[in-house]
C-alpha cells in the first residue's frame, strides 16, 4: 500500500512537471490560466506536500499578462492559506504587484490583501521571538497598509471601491466577536478576529491593534461622508458598514447615525438616477439592519428612515424583531 | 472580442432576457440569460389565465404544449415563433437564484427583477469576493419592446467592453446612456 502511495505521487508530481512545462511554452493567455489552474488545484487540494517544490516557479509566472498575473495573485493567497511558511515569498511578490501599471493587477492584490493578512496575523501571533525574516514580511504589510490608506484618495474609481473593501476586511478582522456578530458562513471556518490571537503573544500588540482598526473604522465613516464620493463608492462603503455593523455590532450605533447624516445629506454631485440607486441601497441596507438583533435599540431611529425611503409598513414588520426577543434582551 | 461575462435577466427567461441574449450573442458576446420569477409565465387565453410553467420544462417542450392547446392563438401572439427562437438558443429557462456562476455584468430588463438579483447576491454566501456590476434598464414585456430593449442593451454593452478600465469609466458611460437612450438606468456594485 505505502508503494502504491509512492507511485501516486510520483504520478502526481509528473503531471505536475508536465503542465508547467506545457505552461511556459503556450502562448494563448487564457489557455496558459487554465493549465496553472489545474496546477493549482493539484498541489493545493490534491497533495499540498508538492506546494514547497513547485511554488517558485508557479510564481514566476507574474512576468505574465494581465490574466496570468491575476492567477498567480490567486494562487498566492491560497497557497499561504495552506502553508503561512510562505508568507516572506508572497508578500514581497505582493507589494511588486500593487505596483502594477495595469489596474486591474493592482485591484486583484488589494482584494486578496484581506485573507492574506489574517494568515499574516496568526503566523506572527504564535511566534516567541520573531525571526528577521518575520519582522521583515509585517513591515511590508505595514507600507501596504499606508499605501491602501492613500487609495482611498486614488483618481480611480475601481480602486477606491476596492480600498475600501480591503478596510472592510481588515476592520473586521481587527476587532472583536460579539455574542450577537452574525458571521457569514463562508468565513466562520477560517475567521480571524482579535479574539483568535492569543494574549501571550509577544510580538503582536492586541490593543495596539484594536486602535488600528478603530481608526480604519473612522476612515470609512469619513469617506461616506465625502461631498463629492462618487455613487459606486458611496454604494460600496455602505454595505461594508452594514457588514461591519453586523458582525461587530460594537459598531452598529456608529454605522446607524452615520446612515441617518447620509439620508438628510446626499452628494450634491449625485444624478437623479444615483440618487435613486444609492436610496435603495440605503433602504435594503437599513432592512437588513433591522433584521439583526442589536437593531432594538435603535427601532425608531430605523425605521423613520425606512419610512422615508419609501419602505411599506410590511416590508418592515417582515424584517423586524420580534417583541419577545426584544423583552429578553430589556431583562 | 470582450471576454465580459454577461447575464441578462427578466422574470421568466422567455422574452426580454432571450431577445437580449440572442442579440449579444450575435455580436459575440459571452452572454446568458436568466429569470428571477417563481415560475415561468406565458399570456394564455385571457389576462387571468396565464400559462404556468416550472424553470425545468423545455423550451420545446412548452413549446408543443402550446401547439396542442391553441395554435391559432399562440401563433398570431407570437408566443411560438417566441419559444422557437428560444429554443435554438438554449434547451430551458433559467433561474438567476439557482447559478453560482460569477458574472462581471448583470443586466436587469425591470426594477422588480433588479430588486431580486441584488437581494439574492446580498444574501448568497460569497465564494470568490468577485465585483459585478447590476444594472437594469427598464423594457415593457412585449415583442416590440424587448427588441428595442436588446439593442440598447446591447449598445450598453458594447461601449462597457470597449472601455479600459470599466470600473473606472462605467458611471460616466452609463450617464451618457441615460441621457441618449432617455431612460433611467439603476445601477449598483455588489461583490459575488
Amino acid at each position: 500500500e505505502e508503494e502504491d502511495k509512492e507511485s501516486i505521487k510520483i504520478s502526481v508530481y509528473d503531471k505536475v512537471v508536465d503542465l508547467l512545462n506545457q505552461a511556459s511554452l503556450i502562448a494563448k493567455e487564457n489557455d496558459k490560466v487554465g493549465i496553472l489552474k489545474q496546477v493549482q488545484e493539484l498541489i493545493i487540494k490534491k497533495d499540498s506536500n508538492l506546494l514547497d517544490n513547485f511554488f517558485d516557479e508557479m510564481i514566476a509566472f507574474q512576468t505574465g499578462s494581465v490574466d496570468v498575473k491575476k492567477f498567480v495573485i490567486g494562487f498566492m493567497e491560497e497557497a499561504c492559506k495552506v502553508d503561512s511558511d510562505l508568507l516572506p515569498k508572497v508578500m514581497p511578490s505582493l507589494q511588486h504587484l500593487l505596483n502594477d501599471e495595469n489596474v486591474n493587477v493592482q485591484k486583484k492584490v488589494i482584494l486578496s490583501l484581506p485573507s492574506v493578512y489574517r494568515v499574516l496575523l496568526m503566523w506572527l501571533s504564535i511566534t516567541k521571538s520573531p525571526t528577521p525574516e518575520m519582522t521583515q514580511v509585517w513591515e511590508i504589510m505595514a507600507s501596504m497598509k499606508k499605501q491602501l490608506y492613500n487609495m482611498l484618495d486614488s483618481d480611480n474609481d475601481g480602486i477606491r471601491t476596492h480600498c475600501v473593501k480591503f478596510t472592510e476586511g481588515l476592520v473586521l478582522t481587527l476587532s472583536r466577536r460579539t455574542e450577537d456578530s452574525e458571521v457569514p458562513k463562508s468565513i466562520k471556518t477560517d475567521e480571524v478576529s482579535l479574539d483568535s490571537l492569543p494574549d501571550t503573544s509577544r510580538y503582536l500588540k492586541v490593543s495596539k491593534l484594536e486602535e488600528e482598526g478603530k481608526k480604519m473604522f473612522d476612515a470609512l465613516l469619513q469617506f461616506m461622508a465625502s461631498p463629492h464620493i462618487s455613487s459606486i463608492n458611496l454604494i460600496t462603503v455602505m454595505s461594508s458598514l452594514c457588514n461591519i455593523a453586523k458582525q461587530r455590532p460594537a459598531f452598529f450605533s456608529r454605522v446607524v447615525q452615520a446612515y441617518e447624516a447620509l439620508h438628510v445629506n446626499l452628494p450634491p454631485t449625485l444624478a437623479k438616477s444615483q440618487v435613486s440607486s444609492v436610496r435603495k441601497n440605503l433602504k435594503m441596507q437599513m432592512l437588513s439592519l433591522l433584521k439583526h438583533p442589536r437593531s432594538v435599540d435603535f427601532l425608531t431611529n430605523i425605521t423613520t428612515l425606512l419610512t422615508d425611503l419609501g419602505a411599506t409598513q410590511n416590508e418592515v414588520l417582515k424584517v423586524m424583531p420580534k417583541m419577545e426577543e426584544t423583552k429578553k434582551r430589556k431583562r | 472580442m470582450s471576454d465580459l461575462r454577461i447575464a441578462v435577466v427578466c422574470s421568466s427567461n422567455m422574452n426580454r432576457s432571450m431577445e437580449g441574449h440572442s442579440c449579444l450573442s450575435k455580436k459575440g458576446f459571452n452572454v446568458r440569460s436568466f429569470g428571477t420569477g417563481n415560475q415561468v409565465k406565458l399570456p394564455g387565453p385571457a389576462p387571468n389565465m396565464p400559462n404556468i410553467y416550472d424553470f425545468n420544462t423545455t423550451y420545446d417542450e412548452i413549446y408543443k404544449d402550446l401547439l396542442r392547446k391553441d395554435p391559432e392563438l399562440y401563433k398570431t401572439n407570437g408566443i411560438l415563433h417566441m419559444l422557437d427562437r428560444n429554443r435554438r438558443i438554449k434547451p430551458k429557462p433559467e433561474r438567476f437564484q439557482s447559478c453560482k456562476d460569477t458574472f462581471d455584468i448583470i443586466v436587469s430588463c425591470e426594477e422588480r427583477v433588479f430588486d431580486q438579483i441584488v437581494e439574492e447576491l446580498e444574501s448568497r454566501e460569497r465564494s470568490e469576493n468577485h465585483p459585478v456590476h447590476v444594472i437594469n434598464i427598464d423594457i415593457q414585456d412585449n415583442h416590440e419592446e424587448a427588441t428595442i430593449g436588446a439593442f440598447l442593451i446591447k449598445n450598453l454593452i458594447t461601449q462597457l467592453s470597449e472601455c479600459e478600465d470599466i470600473d473606472n469609466e462605467i458611471d460616466e458611460i452609463i450617464q451618457e446612456f441615460e441621457h441618449e437612450s432617455n431612460r433611467n438606468i439603476l445601477h449598483t456594485l455588489q461583490f459575488m
